[in-house]
């Protein structure tokens, strides 16, 4: 109950602000001749702003206790809270008694220093120090601004990755001027302690940390972290947390010191950033490992045009990327001059189709000069293993689709120099199904897949059951 | 910050995320042109396979041991209190599995008996057994699930996908559905409407038997150069017209009239599933000259291959309340297993072995779930087993386009009653669908009457550990 009266406190305060200030004003008006009137208004006024610090004053005292404020930083506040209460009826006795001396008009000055002042640091207690500052430097979240890491390998777990986080996304209301559940966690200690919950976060497990479980809850569930009017942790730092804690939540170690899955490397590579910035730039962008992390200058857009007149479709894979995909879908003739304008775009080409189109050998030249492709359809051309090898010369292809062509185990082999490569479809080639075993040995990091697959057919496939079947 | 600040807020600009989420553009004289995704998604297409009616999880992916040790015996009153079910009253009895549950492949997943075909594939897909969903009735429950709403009127997550990326293949729809079962779902055609975005982007129903679009063929007596000389006709008055006036919808029309030529003889080919060698034939279990599932599933397969974005498969049939044998769990519900069974179970390694599954997100699944109590339909007992709707667990399954391959995802409590861990909802599978192709749902917006709309409203997250 107490403390529901205390939060009243926030809407409270305007009351005396309001109410005080403007009889001040008035009192001042009511000098001059032409305002002589207001007079009679301003012992009211004073006596409604006085009653409402008195009020503003207890309600503050009681959201104090609930202790998600730092006292240190309440303390000041506090006291001139209660100077206004007391000044203001010290003015409003003096002014019933027509006492109005010196005393009295410096007592007035000094109330209205007292309100502005204790309003400020009332503000500073709800919206952080600096929220009044940090709008001088151009944004309202500069100070977000996240410092420089150049190489995230070498960046400190804790201090370049996961602080930086919790200072954007908890620091306000669990960081030095408030600690609501009372808990703080802008210093280390204080963070490993916990809250009035207890341990916020259990080291080397993820799934018992407090800290994680709050930030999974659904988003309208009352114990969410962040609340969900508040900025939310992206996937990402969700994800970067977590593989600190999982790591034993170590304030001194580096990235490269701690074991990386390799599900973690692109997020981790995600964060670095030779400028610093905030979190808000692609916030949901899971680094993809189809597309390289270094940056590319954009195409020509003459030869995109000439390709696409062509017959081609070339789409960038993303907003804000200048990577590139072509494909042919919607047409089967692969001429030279194509190739050639395909050729133009090697540096940003990420991904050819050339499925179900008449491509041969002779492509291979062209095809082989692309060296930033990534993924590569052959399917259904008419390739055969005469030029296979020059295929090598594409060091980052990942994936590679040859399926209902020509190609031999003979063929193939020679691509197990492709040391990226991960992916090979065979499905309707010509490779001999009794080398199958000995050629995927050649592969140890990729996987061929020689399709092929049968679904059986069972008789209950077609059966109907009439009755139930007794068990 | 009080109203104040969100008012200063809003005057000096410096609010970043309304910027960010401006509207996809929209052309409208290329209304299906490829476009951006807004960042590089996993995924290029989606089959999306409803099993409308709601099959049971109970007897497919949710093992229940606990529950059979139950069966027979009256529903505790703690399963009842203050709960509302579409037909059971009073107190029903509890109905343990009606299928054997066995695991599957090096990931061991659960699979029941009902499903031979599917527990060889275990190892491709993720299973999710904590959906859960707010509506008991079909027609809601299946707007919700491919609207974000359980009431008419929003766009289709394939409309939504199509508007935000545009389709490949200009010969043919971005946007295709097929249906079979016999009847369409409840929520009739509203699950593939384009709700406010422009209808262009709405589903574009084709038949599995006699002609796949309805009157696609040229009337008796006209000729295709006679049909195209008299599009042209139409298109050069429309030309003018737009000159004259500006409407971009002119342009709209006059890309439709060139679109609906091409398709005239692309949508026949693509459609036509003889062509196809025998074993595929047999790798489907495919029907020809019938309007079935399994045909349904290798015309999908079709259509992605040819770079249609979005095919939306829905399958009737799936209701099993017990009231006659077609929908008793232990009867009908079983036929309604062997006819998707080998189909679904063809798609996905079809797709592998040409190399399609990473960049096609397929799923399976239901509007809801199954109660764990046996149906008492007003009070008496159903002649056949069944179960009534349910809307606290169900299962669904996801494969290629980036999810992660034999994983299963969020628990039931022991007897299937209620998701306990990791509970999905509809909003959350729509958000990850988007987010696999490419789109972050809370930035993919249409303006509609003055505010912008999502697919996935005020809700949703990105089931961030089953995508792999």
């Amino acid at each position: 109950m107490l403390e529901f009266l205390g939060r009243f406190h926030p809407v409270l305060v305007h009351l005396p602000i309001g109410i005080l200030l403007i009889a001040l004003l008035m009192q001042y008006l009511s000098t001059k001749e032409k305002y002589a009137g207001l007079s009679e208004a301003v012992t009211i006024s004073l006596l409604i702003g006085m009653l409402s610090a008195f009020a503003s004053c207890i309600t503050g005292y009681l959201l104090s206790l609930s202790g998600e404020y730092d006292r240190s930083a309440i303390s000041w506040h506090m006291w001139m809270g209660f100077g206004v209460a007391i000044v203001s009826a010290l003015l409003y006795v003096r002014r019933i008694n027509n006492r109005r001396d010196k005393i009295y008009k410096i007592m007035s000055g000094a109330l209205v220093l007292l309100i502005i002042i204790t309003g400020h640091l009332g503000g500073n207690l709800t919206h952080g120090a600096d929220y009044l500052t940090s709008a001088l430097e151009g944004k309202a979240d500069a100070k977000f601004k996240r410092k420089p890491i150049p190489d995230v390998q070498q960046a400190m777990a804790y201090n370049d990755l996961v602080q930086p986080i919790l200072a954007e996304k908890c620091f306000s209301c669990h960081g030095p001027t408030k600690q609501k559940g009372k808990l703080r966690m802008d210093q280390q200690e204080l963070l490993m302690k916990g809250g009035k919950d207890g341990v916020v976060i259990k080291p080397g497990n993820t799934d018992e940390s407090e800290i994680i479980k709050r930030v999974l809850l659904p988003r309208e569930d009352e114990h969410h972290m962040s609340p969900k009017e508040k900025p939310q942790l992206t996937q990402k730092e969700i994800t970067v947390i977590k593989w600190w804690i999982g790591n034993g939540a170590p304030f001194d170690k580096k990235v490269n010191q701690l074991p990386q899955a390799d599900s973690i490397k692109p997020v981790l590579l995600s964060f670095q950033n030779a400028e610093g910035g905030s979190s808000e730039e692609g916030s949901a962008t899971i680094a993809d490992k189809d597309i390289p992390a270094e940056q590319v200058t954009k195409a020509d857009e003459k030869t995109i045009d000439a390709l696409r007149k062509a017959g081609a479709i070339v789409i960038p894979v993303a907003q804000n990327s200048n990577y590139l995909q072509v494909n042919f879908l919607n047409d089967t003739v692969i001429t030279p001059e194509k190739l050639q304008l395909i050729v133009q775009l090697k540096k940003q080409l990420v991904s050819l189709k050339l499925s179900n189109t008449n491509t041969n050998d002779a492509a291979l030249d062209a095809i082989a000069q692309c060296t930033s492709l990534i993924k590569l359809f052959l399917d259904h051309t008419l390739i055969t293993d005469k030029d296979l090898s020059k295929l090598n010369n594409l060091s980052k292809l990942r994936y590679l689709n040859l399926v209902g062509t020509a190609v031999t185990a003979n063929g193939i082999k020679p691509l197990a120099q492709l040391k990226q490569l991960k992916r090979i479809y065979l499905y309707q080639t010509k490779v001999d199904k009794t080398l199958w075993a000995e050629l995927q040995k050649q592969f140890p990091s990729a996987k061929l897949d020689s399709g092929g697959y049968i679904v059986p057919s069972f008789p209950s496939d077609t059966s109907l059951v009439q009755r139930p079947i007794v068990q | 910050m009080g109203m104040g600040g969100l008012a200063l807020a809003a005057l000096f600009g410096c609010n970043s995320k309304s910027t960010a989420t401006a509207p996809i553009a929209f052309d409208p004289a290329h209304p299906l042109l490829p476009k951006l995704p807004q960042f590089p998604g996993k995924a290029k297409s989606v089959i999306y396979m409803h099993m409308a009616g709601a099959p049971s999880q109970l007897e497919l992916f949710d093992y229940k041991p606990e529950l059979m040790k139950m069966d027979g015996q009256e529903c505790p009153p703690s399963l009842l209190a203050g709960k509302k079910f579409a037909f059971i009253r009073g107190v029903p009895k509890m109905l343990g599995p009606q299928a054997k549950f066995a695991q599957h492949g090096e990931s061991r997943l659960w699979i029941s008996e009902n499903l031979p075909h599917f527990s060889t594939i275990a190892d491709e897909v993720t299973i999710i057994k904590s959906m859960t969903t707010d509506q008991f009735n079909h027609a809601p429950a299946q707007l919700l699930m491919h609207t974000g709403t359980p009431r008419l009127g929003r766009p289709s997550i394939g409309s939504w996908v199509t508007y935000g990326l545009g389709s490949e293949n200009q010969n043919l729809p971005g946007f295709v559905v097929l249906t079979s079962g016999g009847r369409f779902p409840d929520a009739g055609k509203s699950v593939w409407g384009s709700g406010f975005l422009p209808s262009v982007y709405q589903g574009v129903q084709c038949r599995s038997e006699g002609d796949p679009v309805l009157f696609i063929e040229d009337p008796h007596g006209m000729d295709r150069d006679l049909r195209k000389a008299s599009i042209d006709a139409i298109n050069k008055v429309n030309e003018e017209s737009y000159k004259e006036f500006n409407d971009p919808e002119i342009l709209s029309r006059i890309s439709q009239y060139e679109m609906a030529y091409n398709m005239q003889i692309s949508v026949p080919e693509v459609m036509n599933i003889n062509n196809e060698p025998q074993y595929i034939h047999d790798m489907y279990g495919t029907q020809p000259g019938k309007a079935c599932f399994a045909n349904n599933v290798l015309l999908a397969r079709k259509l992605v291959e040819k770079g249609v974005r979005f095919v939306q498969l829905f399958d009737w049939g799936w209701d099993s309340h017990g009231t006659d044998s077609s929908t008793a769990i232990d009867v009908g519900f079983i036929n309604k297993c062997r006819q998707v069974d080998k189909a679904k179970t063809a798609l996905i390694l079809d797709l592998k072995q040409r190399g399609l599954l990473d960049e096609t997100l397929v799923i399976w699944g239901g509007e809801f779930g199954r109660t764990p109590m046996m149906e008492n339909r007003e009070g008496k007992q159903n002649p056949f087993k069944g179960r009534d709707h349910h809307t606290e667990a169900f299962s669904i399954w996801m494969a290629g386009g980036g999810i992660k391959k034999g994983h299963s995802y969020g628990e039931t409590d022991e007897i299937g009653y209620s998701a306990v861990t990791n509970k999905v909802e509809p909003f959350d599978v729509q958000a990850t669908i988007l987010n696999q192709l490419g789109f972050d749902h809370e930035q993919f917006t249409y303006p509609f009457q003055g505010r912008p709309f999502r697919l996935t409203d005020v809700k949703g997250r990105v089931l961030t550990d089953i995508v792999g």
